[in-house]
């Protein structure tokens, strides 16, 4: 065994002198992205775009979201067989999906769809139609108000439909008991009067009414935890299930930073301050940090960092590639790493896998120096 | 800790190390790679004792796992025809002035260029200057030929262009100073001969010129010499003494040209009458596919396609005399011994059917390792030529080459474009494998599937591409990743299975050619999107395929068709053919002519920019 990993070595050496040679930035960047991630490689291959690949509470398969079915350009959502490397949708197959979550101790899935809307073939069309004009669009994300979680039991089929109000209803996830759902939900847009400005502001950008709730995973007692202006979103549990870890932009939706809470909504902490978007926290199985995107180095350019769960040091960066790195997700053993990236070209995202060394990520953050800019409590 | 503390834990783990661990297994393909690109086989050129060593392991492993010759043949040797290399066939050149009696020279005298044409000629001479033909689209005229007549007589030129010009005007005229091309200028204006000599004022001064490796196989059209600088010596005197002038020097005729001015012409030479004789012997080899199956476990007459076939090419550079190697001086002439290129494709290739061999599948494995890759996947064209198994029964074709020098974990696959389902199929293979899959869907790659593609067959290609040891006697054997080559087969292995199971064939998509056609010019701003056929001899330019959406399919052009005029320029080869790209303008029709089996016909066909 020494004798094969001392060859490796060597092997990897010419490697990284080739590369050097060819392509100099790309090599010095995979060497710096080696010390915490290895064996990177695309998972996804099939369809246009693929993302927020999510793992099953036993690590052997992944639920995730991707388009790669003709006749719908949206989102649906699939499960990926890490044994097999068979891939089944779960999805209706029409409307809009986004978002999907396993629950722990069941064969449930949940993720947010429209297709209860009697219009969603005909947006299908009109999307399709628009991509073949050949015009660009703004935004690529609409914050459609139909979104609504549902839970799928997976020997059936049956869907549940947990969540039925006007306004985006997403990003949920379940607690490590499976008991509780935290989501995010733009309700608060369409539930009550509204003054001109707030009025304006939904026509622009609804998002701005993002706000985190809990349910119980029946879908009952579903309750708000934030009320500040701007998105709050993007919410899990942390692994022992007692805090939530969101991001929480600022009123104009160019900073973001990471917060965790306590299940009441009490207690609510900000973790980075880093004058980014900093988005997509995910905690580590250990608790002891936190991975997460943001666009520090770049408006355009995304990349993976962690910081220690109470943010204390400043964020070490994880990911050193060209194009869009975020959405990490460790996997239930801590031990590997998806998380969405345009690394391999374009600029549709495909979900990555790579083998994550935690103990190098620890030494890492213990090395790091201490927060420049602690937030005021 | 001292070097010597280092070396005593390494050599304590060594020792400790079976006592925690299972042995590996033992690389699948390691073996395979050692044979072949041990000095034995001295590079496996075509054609070679080293390459036919090759093929006979290769037939011998494929015999040892089961798999047997095609249906209807003895063996698995697919054995093909092409030109290795040229040398003169007695070549002579006669100078007569006036009537006299001629002055006689031969080889080595006088030498046929490595692309002349046979034959006999007589007739008399006109000097040309270098020779040279700018095309009007260059902004700059130089012609030669502008004042000369030169119908039915022997055209004398200099070898290379202007020395003395000004680095532009270098430049342009650098681009038309290949011999070919001024053998076609020369032919196209009704010359009956070309000679050429080394002018004193160039490099090589006075020597005649090396018959070079041409795999091109065709003739220029015209009988085509070279000739030391004593024999155009002998020459221009005949001619001074005849007009009875003082003898001019080569010297001080090519000084007046070096200049670049296009307006310093060329001339006659009064009273000679040169007759000459050009002949080639082109060295016609023999080089060997070897192809084998693995027969379906059942019947596959179900099957609309009841074969897949996988396959690499394990021929490489020899000793690098073939222009391809990149060795430097002091490695020139050493064994190129191409352990990744294609050493680990073949091995790769072996130790998948090997798998494939011990299960069952519907469909028919095909086994092919081809030879003559390098010299331009003249194998693979052999076989595609003459198919020993029908192609439109080949469900997929999936190729490895140069698969041993993983970097990063990348793999790079080629070709996706060729079927919807190869992202299927790649995405559920690679959950196991684990590689960091680089898809490049462009099938029109510089190996053997390029073949496969051209001719219609849905095809995939491995490589972990190139490196600093490619095409040098330095790709060696014990620079492979033994470890990721044989991850690399487990993944193709899974691949080929789904494809030999799966009822339904992948369905064939074809895949618009990049414009960056293969051409020997830079600069050529135009494309009329035809893929000419660089392996098969014929006067004209055979067409191997056309690009889909490109001007010569719009044109109703097809692969098989033979160009053999356009713009009005003849082509007799695909040097004419590059040349006359030259003359195209984009978005302005011209009549192009082109033989269909025997059929002449004509078409307007409306040259588009190059990207
Ligand atoms: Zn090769
Ligand atoms: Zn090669």
């Amino acid at each position: 065994m020494v004798l094969r990993i001392r060859q490796l070595g060597v092997a990897r050496l010419g490697v990284v002198l080739v590369l050097a040679l060819t392509v100099g930035v790309q090599a010095q960047n995979a060497g710096q992205e080696s010390t915490l991630l290895s064996r990177i490689r695309r998972l996804t291959v099939e369809g246009r775009r693929s993302g927020e690949g999510y793992w099953a509470p036993d690590g052997k398969s992944l639920v995730f979201q991707s388009e790669r079915e003709p006749g719908n350009p949206f989102y649906q959502i699939y499960t990926l067989d890490l044994a097999t490397g068979d891939t089944t949708r779960v999805s209706p197959g029409y409307g809009k999906t986004t978002c999907a979550f396993i629950r722990p101790g069941s064969d449930q899935i949940l993720f947010a769809s429209t297709h209860h809307d009697p219009k969603s073939k005909q947006y299908q069309q009109e999307e399709l139609d628009f991509r073949a004009s050949g015009k660009e669009r703004r935004y690529s994300w609409d914050y459609d108000t139909e979104y609504d979680i549902y839970a799928r039991a997976g020997r059936t089929g049956a869907l549940t439909r947990l969540t039925n109000v006007r306004g985006y209803d997403a990003e949920a996830s379940y607690s490590p008991d499976g008991q509780w759902i935290v989501f995010t939900s733009m309700r608060d847009a369409y539930n009550r009067a509204l003054s001109p400005a707030e009025q304006k502001q939904v026509a622009l950008d609804p998002s701005y009414f993002g706000e985190i709730y809990i349910m119980r995973a029946d879908g009952s007692g579903q309750k708000r935890l934030t009320s500040v202006p701007g998105y709050d979103g993007g919410p899990f549990f942390s692994p022992d299930g007692t805090r939530i870890v969101w991001r929480r932009f600022d009123e104009q939706g160019l900073i973001a930073n990471v917060w965790t809470m306590k299940l009441d909504g009490t207690d609510q902490r900000q973790i980075t301050n880093f004058g980014s978007m900093s988005w997509a926290p995910y905690i580590h199985p250990s608790g002891a940090y936190i991975l997460f995107a943001s666009n520090k180095l770049g408006f355009e350019n995304f990349e993976l960092y962690m910081t220690d769960i109470e943010g204390t040091k400043e964020p070490v960066r994880v990911t050193y590639s060209d194009g869009f790195d975020g959405l990490p997700v460790p996997s239930p053993d801590g031990r590997r790493l998806t998380w969405t990236s345009t690394r391999s070209g374009g600029s549709e995202g495909q979900i990555f896998l790579a083998e994550w060394n935690h103990q190098a990520a620890l030494a890492a953050l213990k090395a790091a120096p201490p927060r420049t800019n602690p937030p005021a409590r | 800790m001292t070097q010597r503390l280092l070396l005593f834990v390494a050599a304590a783990l060594l020792m400790a190390a079976p006592a925690f661990t299972q042995t590996p297994p033992p690389s699948k393909t390691r073996a395979h790679v050692e044979v072949l690109a041990s000095d034995r086989l001295e590079g496996r050129m075509a054609g070679s004792p080293g390459e036919r060593l090759a093929g006979d392991y290769i037939a011998a492993q494929l015999a040892r796992i089961g798999a047997r010759p095609l249906p209807g043949h003895r063996d698995m040797f697919e054995s093909f025809e092409f030109t290795a290399g040229s040398h003169d066939g007695g070549s002579r050149l006669s100078i007569a002035v006036g009537g006299g009696p001629g002055l006689d020279f031969d080889v080595p005298e006088v030498q046929a260029l490595s692309f002349s044409d046979d034959g006999d000629v007589s007739g008399p001479v006109v000097f040309a200057g270098y020779g040279l033909v700018v095309p009007e689209s260059q902004g700059y005229a130089y012609d030669s030929y502008a004042t000369l007549d030169v119908k039915d007589k022997v055209v004398v030129v200099l070898r290379y262009f202007p020395e003395d010009a000004d680095q532009p005007t270098r430049a342009i005229l650098a681009r038309y100073s290949d011999l070919r091309y001024k053998a076609m200028a020369a032919r196209q204006r009704g010359a009956r001969a070309i000679i050429v000599v080394t002018g004193p004022r160039s490099p090589n001064a006075g020597l005649t010129i090396p018959m070079s490796f041409d795999t091109a196989i065709a003739g220029s059209g015209i009988p085509a010499l070279s000739m030391t600088g004593a024999v155009a010596d002998a020459l221009f005197a005949g001619a001074a003494r005849r007009a009875g002038t003082a003898v001019p020097s080569l010297r001080d005729i090519q000084q007046q040209l070096d200049s670049g001015n296009p307006h310093v012409a060329g001339f006659t030479l009064p009273g000679i009458t040169v007759t000459l004789k050009a002949a080639v012997i082109r060295e016609r080899q023999r080089a060997r596919n070897v192809v084998a199956y693995l027969p379906a476990a059942g019947g596959t007459s179900r099957l609309t396609k009841p074969w897949v076939a996988i396959g690499a090419h394990y021929d490489h550079l020899g000793r690098g005399g073939l222009g391809s190697s990149l060795a430097s001086k002091e490695e020139a002439g050493g064994i190129h011994h191409g352990a990744d290129d294609n050493a680990s494709g073949t091995a790769a290739t072996l130790a998948i059917a090997q798998t494939l061999s011990k299960e069952k599948h519907r469909r028919n494995v095909l086994i092919a390792l081809w030879s003559a890759e390098e010299i331009g996947l003249i194998g693979s064209n052999a076989f595609i030529t003459t198919p020993p198994v029908p192609l439109d029964q080949i469900a997929a074709y999936v190729n490895f080459d140069m698969v041993g020098r993983m970097q990063n974990n990348r793999l790079v696959v080629e070709a996706t474009g060729t079927s919807p389902v190869w992202s299927r199929v790649l995405e559920r293979a690679n959950v196991a494998a684990g590689f960091d899959l680089i898809l490049q869907p462009d099938p029109y790659q510089p190996t053997d599937v390029a073949s496969f593609n051209q001719a219609g067959v849905v095809s995939l290609s491995f490589t972990t591409g190139s490196h600093a040891d490619y095409h040098k006697p330095s790709d060696t054997a014990d620079k492979i990743d033994y470890e990721d080559l044989d991850r690399i087969a487990d993944l193709a292995s899974a691949i080929v299975r789904s494809i030999a199971d799966t009822d339904a064939a992948p369905a064939f998509t074809k895949v618009d050619q990049p414009t960056t056609t293969r051409s020997s010019l830079a600069g050529v701003r135009v494309t009329t999107g035809t893929i000419p056929d660089y392996a098969t001899e014929v006067k004209g330019l055979l067409l191997g395929g056309v690009t889909g959406g490109g001007p010569a399919e719009k044109a109703g052009l097809t692969k098989g068709d033979i160009v053999i005029e356009i713009a009005g320029q003849t082509i007799a080869n695909i040097y004419d053919y590059t040349y006359a790209l030259e003359l195209l303008k984009i978005d302005v029709p011209v009549k192009v002519v082109y033989l269909r089996g025997a059929e002449r016909r004509e078409t307007m066909l409306t040259p588009a920019a190059r990207r």
